[in-house]
């Protein structure tokens, strides 16, 4: 009983907070509620046995996204942005595909979800022939949050070289034209 | 009701559909970008517990589904890092991140 209470809290919860990312009236808030989404579906992952996936997305997507998208909205002074939605007629629209979507897919869950489904995802479990031990040759986590932050960097380097390129053009642009 | 209190591999797929729904639809109606990115988020994170759960309920050890999951929240990370990196680089040249006037505005 207390498993099934589990599952059906934590997929409140999600999707209260994914509703809580699109609809926030703040933006700050709109943040908060990313890291919370992510906070309970890896809660979700443990219960299928996933806690390593759950860890490792807690820290790369959880943490680090959650303070880079903090510490940009903080730089731009945009923390308290209201939210602004796209025309009236563009919402029903886009309601009207994304339930047209949901349709067709449960749909396809209910012709091809007793045959074909889990005939091609035994299939390939089964042809698969080597053994592999997850834990031994994923990369450790610390090299991956190193590999991100040197990636950002080596990022933010090249567009700020390219940003002063830019305004050295310009700057020898005006100069010519006042010549 | 005792399908509802059997937990099992469709109610997995269910929340993920209705997360995917509901990701999908803050894509197409938000007009900030940061929410865009945001929403995709959601997005991404729908596909893994898609994953996780065909993983756990199809197979004994998990590890197939464990190595696609690692590799999809890498590239949704290194996605996400990008789009913020190139939404800054847009609004230091506009000052707004409204998508509306971006599409709007010539480049």
């Amino acid at each position: 009983m207390s498993d099934i209470l589990y599952f059906y809290m934590l997929a409140f919860l999600m999707l209260i907070s994914a509703s809580g990312i699109i609809f926030a009236p703040r933006m700050y808030l709109s943040v908060l509620s990313l890291l919370s989404f992510i906070l309970f579906s890896s809660l979700l992952y443990l219960t299928l046995n996933a806690g390593y996936i759950a860890l490792f997305q807690f820290i790369l997507s959880g943490l680090c996204i959650f303070i880079y998208i903090f510490l940009l909205l903080k730089k731009i002074g945009r923390l308290n942005l209201a939210l602004k939605l796209v025309k009236p007629l563009k919402i029903v629209s886009a309601a009207i595909a994304v339930s047209l979507f949901g349709i067709f897919s449960c749909l396809f869950f209910k012709e091809e979800f007793t045959n074909s489904l889990f005939d091609i995802f035994n299939s390939v479990i089964e042809k698969s022939s080597d053994v592999i031990h997850f834990s031994e040759h994923i990369f450790p986590l610390h090299l991956m949050i190193l590999l991100l932050f040197v990636s950002a960097v080596v990022i933010r380097v090249f567009l700020l070289s390219s940003h002063n390129t830019e305004q050295n053009e310009d700057e020898t642009k005006c100069m010519k034209e006042q010549e | 009701m005792e399908e509802l209190l059997n937990i099992g591999l469709l109610h997995y797929l269910v929340l993920s559909l209705i997360l995917f729904m509901i990701g999908l639809f803050g894509v197409l109606i938000s007009r900030n970008l940061l929410r865009i990115v945001m929403s995709l988020c959601i997005l991404i994170v729908s596909v893994i517990i898609n994953f996780l759960a065909f993983g756990c309920y199809c197979d004994k050890n998990m590890d197939t589904a464990n190595v696609i999951c690692v590799f999809v929240i890498l590239i949704s990370l290194i996605q996400t890092v990008i789009a913020i990196v190139i939404l800054y680089k847009i609004y230091q040249k506009n000052e707004y991140l409204d998508a509306e006037k971006i599409k709007d505005k010539e480049i």
